[in-house]
């Protein structure tokens, strides 16, 4: 497609690049076409060399913090002063001081921002700052199922022009399969606010740079075993699910599954009963074309709409309508269509339904290539007095033998396992266990000499210790080292993991000292809360420190990678 | 005995367990298992404990990634089955809170439950502890719980005779203080031995049951002991007691070498001195002479039966120093709970309830449970458990008995009593599946509804009014003494019994084996032939279990 001429201007200036240079001029190319062509160079006060930048970063899963960390380590590699800073550390206060700035921001939810960064986000949007003097660049991540993809990373980006702010790089969305993006824009970054460089990413592997980018993968799965992993009497229901697929999953452990749950096809039926459509009308949304009952079961959520659908909705239908959260089929009930025609609009308010994450409990290496395993909850909970349960872990836990399911991998590159020989501190009550079961299946298959051991608990022995019989086996071979157990419901006072852990202090300051890596895996809240409280208190007693040091001691291993959290 | 044989695996585990503590303390503290470490299993008996298993709950259990449902069984230490209404109060409580809620009164006068698990142990034990109740060689190759003819009204002696099955049982007691270390917490003494002369380190070679009985009645089943003590009272005033051994019931299937056996009688003791004594040497001699190889031979019944009756009673006698007197005469003519209101010789009331089974639960028909909760609380009567797993509401004053009788029939308990049928008002039925750890069919949980499918065979044939004695277990170690009964259901496979009769209802004739293998079906069948058979042919007064053996058992 390149004409002859262009050609061969382009084989002259690169005939003796060497392969590094090359790498990274592929990797310019990509950014530059991805920005539309070439970025005017920046001013910068006639040099082309920044002295100093600022990277804030607002994070929920330690994704934006890792890519921020990559982005200030690189600079500082160049020689740029680099301030790295957490959003909910940061003194707004500066922002008109500030001459360079990149943000790191990840979306959340329904379009939200993490909770750590809730407050810089609301300063951006209230302040009347003027930013003449910023020139700025946003990395947004976010997951492209979702209806509002990298939300808070545009809003950022438009904020900051807003208040006077010069945008110096476009913003660039990452999806969940971020890793490639991420780099050129870091590359990009480097490449306006540093000199030019062959070494710009030590440590970053050349593999990634030159990985063309394929968009997410689906694999079809197989359900070949679903079984509830709670006996009779417990409170709570835990699916273990096990797939199949015909092609070899790339997958490591500490990775997340992501499934896009269809809704129940009964409950489709009655909102075409209510809505009186045909199931087999013809209707398109801006994504889909296909058949009104396909929509509505695969591909459009129906639960829980947002208030804007439903204000939305009493627009189409002209109708008063209060502010609410409820199903289709109860907003189609309560509030019926005017004619069936309006369906076409009613499905054009729905937004697609999202997909959820849940972490891999298999080990490819223990547990073969062409299956996965996951460990699902059922999540319950209530709405106006009545028991519901979460659409997507009511839709596996119903999912017969023999179903296909549709699914992708969502790479979490920091919850890996750490070198064979070091010690693996794994706490993960409740589902949060799931990744330690396929960290101990790994370690067990590849015969890691470091020691392990596992936190768990739940509500009661009897019928919520997951995974019991497997982990009695790894106990007896030696592979789990160590259990300690809180079930909270066993006795008059509640006790859980954090009990367990301020209880075995000692060993437990004794393992971190000697070089192990602490996981935590689990709900945020109480959970990993209250986890880190008690690991703070421990670090605390046993290394007899100030509160302040304590929470640097954490720190320092939370930056070495050696106390890694993943928490929902 | 062939002393070159290997000793059973049983035996080294209480000779290594430094005072029956072994392990047990690591094993409680294993957080990951519900179970306890092997040789503490065995162990834990002694302690008054069984770990047993949901059997009906494995295979799923196992679909499950869970390990089998672990949990525990403690019994009682409960001499001559006596419970004070505080404690029956504290019993309910504590059934409530750590086990299946369900209160089992045993074929030997105790208490059971069932559904502990490993760490409810402790608490459970505590509570039990505050009570002055305790689980100590409730189980296990140790002499247990001592049982003693529970009607009060049987003699104005009754008191006194009963006291010795508390004087036999603290003197048969473990020396070890594991108990009070491992489940009370006691801090171990360092310094002190813990001699034990009577069980040495070795114990008995397998379990050793005593009872006592007050003739004319023979509830407690006293020849199924390997000591039973019989009473004989003469002008108001105890003489003494004629002294039985080497009953016991327990066989294997298959194992030709196995058999029940009723208690002989080797003589009469005058003085309570002498009685102890000769308790204890018997005691001894099985010590010493017990197969502790074969654990299938291990009771004192086949120790008898190998030294020979005269060389036992004369190592008997060398051993007490005394020789013992010739039996005297002493006739049963009833071995049956008095069911309804009885009144004493001392012008106190009692009331025998039944207890289909012995467990005790609110059921639609009838609030047991809730009935004797209040009843404790009340204050107004005594506990006292009986040989067929029935309770007697006992030393209820006049003034009392109104107040008791009203809780009786607010419960539907009186009808309940009053409206079961003759044959399920003397069965029995050992608690087999789903916990029991050695059962080869159902046993407790079916014969209630096998009895309602007997019921009307008996009506049939106008025996709905005869107290024919049928007792089922799940396997043939015996612990409803099926043997001792008119009708014994020997359980062999799921679905499946031996049909013994000929045995005679006072438990003084072992029935025999009829027929093999039966299911429900061939079991009513067979029974509705007997019955027409007997109904038609009996003499006046004739037993089923009479009638049964002169047709069927003694010519064959």
């Amino acid at each position: 497609m390149l004409a002859e001429g262009k050609l061969k201007q382009l084989t002259q200036l690169v005939e003796n690049f060497s392969k590094e240079e090359l790498i990274w001029v592929n990797g310019y190319l990509v950014g530059l076409s991805a920005n539309g062509g070439v970025q005017p160079k920046i001013s910068t006060n006639g040099t082309a060399k920044v002295s100093k930048i600022s990277i804030v970063f607002g994070t929920e899963t330690g994704n934006s913090k890792r890519l921020a960390t990559l982005l200030a380590t690189a600079a500082k590699k160049q020689g740029i002063q680099v301030k790295l800073i957490a959003s909910d550390q940061y003194r707004t206060s500066d922002l008109e001081k500030e001459e360079f700035l990149f943000v790191v921001i990840s979306t959340h939810g329904d379009g939200e921002p993490p909770a750590s960064a809730r407050a810089f986000y609301d300063y951006i949007h209230q302040s009347r700052s003027n930013l003449v003097h910023l020139k700025y660049g946003i990395l947004a991540l976010g997951d492209s199922s979702y209806p509002q993809y990298c939300k808070t990373g545009i809003e950022v980006d438009q904020q900051l022009e807003f208040l006077g702010g010069k945008r110096i790089l476009s913003l660039q969305k990452c999806d969940v399969d971020y890793e490639e993006d991420a780099q050129q824009w870091i590359e990009q970054v480097l490449n306006i606010v540093g000199q030019n460089s062959d070494d710009i990413l030590p440590g970053s592997s050349p593999s990634l740079k030159t990985k063309t980018k394929t968009g997410k993968k689906f694999y079809n799965g197989i359900i070949r075993k679903n079984i509830n992993l709670n006996d009779r009497g417990s409170k709570k229901q835990t699916f273990h699910i096990e797939i199949d697929s015909d092609e070899m999953i790339n997958y490591e452990v500490g990775d997340a599954m992501g499934i896009i749950p269809s809704n129940k096809k009964i409950m489709v039926d009655l909102i075409l009963y209510y809505a009186g459509v045909d199931k087999d009308l013809i209707v398109e949304t801006d994504k889909k074309t296909g058949t009104v009952e396909e929509l509505l079961i695969n591909h459009l959520n129906i639960c829980y709409l947002l208030p804007s659908a439903i204000a939305k909705y009493a627009t189409i239908t002209q109708q008063e309508i209060p502010d609410t959260r409820i199903d289709l089929v109860d907003l189609l009930e309560l509030y019926p269509l005017g004619d069936a025609s309006q369906i076409k609009d009613v499905i054009k308010i729905l937004s697609p339904i999202a997909p959820r994450l849940y972490s891999i409990s298999s080990s490819p290496v223990a547990h073969g290539e062409n299956e996965i395993h996951l460990t699902v909850s059922r999540h319950s909970f209530k709405v106006n007095e009545e028991q519901r349960f979460g659409l997507c872990s009511d839709f596996l836990g119903e999912l017969p033998i023999g179903t296909a399911l549709n699914f992708y991998i969502h790479k979490n590159r920091f919850f890996k396992l750490p070198d064979v020989k070091r010690d693996v501190i794994m706490i993960g009550p409740g589902t949060g266990i799931a990744p330690f079961r396929a960290f101990l299946a790994e370690r067990d298959a590849i015969g890691a000499e470091g020691r392990n051991w596992l936190f768990f608990g739940d509500q009661h022995f009897t019928t919520d210790f997951l995974y019991q019989a497997e982990l009695q086996n790894l106990n007896h071979t030696g592979v789990l080292s160590k259990i300690s157990l809180a079930f909270s419901r066993d006795q008059p006072e509640k006790k859980y993991v954090q009990h367990k852990i301020v209880e075995e202090g000692h060993d437990l300051f004794d393992w971190i000292q000697n070089g192990a890596s602490v996981y935590l895996c689990g709900t945020k809240d109480p959970n990993s809360v209250d986890i880190e409280k008690a690991l703070l208190q421990v670090i605390r007693d046993h290394g007899q420190l100030s509160a302040a040091a304590s929470k640097n001691y954490l720190a320092q291993l939370e930056q070495e990678n050696r106390f890694v959290k993943d928490v929902y | 005995m062939s002393k070159e044989q290997k000793l059973s695996p049983v035996e080294r585990i209480k000779t290594e367990s430094n005072g029956l503590r072994g392990t047990l303390k690591e094993s409680l503290q294993d957080e990951i298992t519900g179970a306890l470490r092997e040789d503490d299993q065995s162990l834990i008996k002694l302690h008054g404990m069984y770990q047993q298993d949901d059997r009906d709950r494995r295979e799923d259990r196992n679909d499950k990634k869970l390990e089998w449902l672990y949990s525990y069984m403690v019994r009682l230490r409960l001499p001559g089955g006596f419970m004070k209404p505080e404690q029956y109060e504290g019993l309910h409580h504590i059934a409530g809170e750590h086990s299946t809620g369900i209160i089992k009164i045993t074929t030997r006068q105790t208490i059971q439950l069932h559904g502990i698990i490993k760490s409810h142990l402790k608490p459970t034990l505590k509570s039990f502890d505050s009570l002055h109740l305790d689980s100590i060689a409730a189980c296990g190759d140790v002499n247990r719980n001592v049982i003693c003819s529970a009607y009060p009204d049987q003699s104005a002696l009754h008191h006194q005779i009963s006291q010795y099955a508390d004087k036999i049982s603290l003197m048969t007691l473990p020396k070890t203080r594991a108990y009070y270390e491992i489940w009370l917490d006691e801090e171990p003494l360092i310094d002190k031995r813990e001699d034990d002369p009577l069980y040495q380190d070795r114990y008995l070679p397998r379990k050793f049951k005593i009872a006592i009985a007050i003739p004319p009645n023979n509830d407690v089943d006293v020849f199924t002991n390997d000591i039973g003590l019989i009473a004989i009272v003469e002008d108001q005033q105890l003489k003494g007691f004629n002294i039985s051994v080497g009953g016991g019931l327990g066989t294997t299937h298959g194992n030709d070498q196995t058999y029940p056996r009723l208690g002989t009688v080797i003589g009469f003791i005058d003085s309570e001195d002498k009685v102890l004594k000769a308790v204890y040497e018997t005691i001894t001699i099985q010590r010493d002479y017990g197969d502790r190889a074969d654990r299938k031979l291990a009771r004192l019944k086949y120790t008898i039966d190998r030294l020979g009756v005269e060389m036992f009673k004369k190592e008997l006698e060398q051993r007490c120093g005394f020789a013992l007197e010739e039996a005297q005469p002493f006739e049963f003519t009833e071995r049956k709970d008095y069911y309804g209101w009885h009144q004493n010789h001392d012008g106190n009331w009692h009331y025998t309830l039944f207890v289909e089974n012995g467990r005790i639960f609110d059921s639609e028909q009838a609030a047991l449970k809730t009935a004797l909760f209040e009843i404790a609380l009340s204050r107004n009567a005594n506990f006292r458990f009986t040989g067929n797993q029935n309770v007697i509401l006992s030393d209820i004053a006049e003034a009392n008995k109104k107040g008791v009788e009203k809780i009786l029939r607010q419960y539907g308990l009186e009808e309940h009593t009053t409206n079961a049928g003759a044959v399920r008002k003397n069965a029995m039925a050992c608690v087999a599946l789903n916990t029991c750890p050695l059962a080869l069919a159902e046993a407790q949980r079916y014969l209630p509804s096998l009895i309602s499918k007997i019921e009307p065979i008996l009506i049939k044939y106008n025996l709905q009014e005869e107290e024919i004695s049928l007792r089922m277990t799940g396997c043939p170690n015996g612990c409803a003494r099926p043997y001792a009964a008119e009708i014994g259901l020997v359980g062999t496979a799921l679905g499946k019994y031996n049909l013994h009769i000929g045995g005679d209802r006072l438990g003084e004739r072992l029935n025999t084996k009829f027929m093999d293998n039966l299911d429900e079906e061939q079991i009513l069948q067979t029974l509705d032939g007997l019955f027409e058979i007997y109904s038609g042919e009996k003499n006046t007064n004739e037993t089923f279990g009479d009638f049964s053996h002169r047709k069927w058992i003694a010519n064959n």
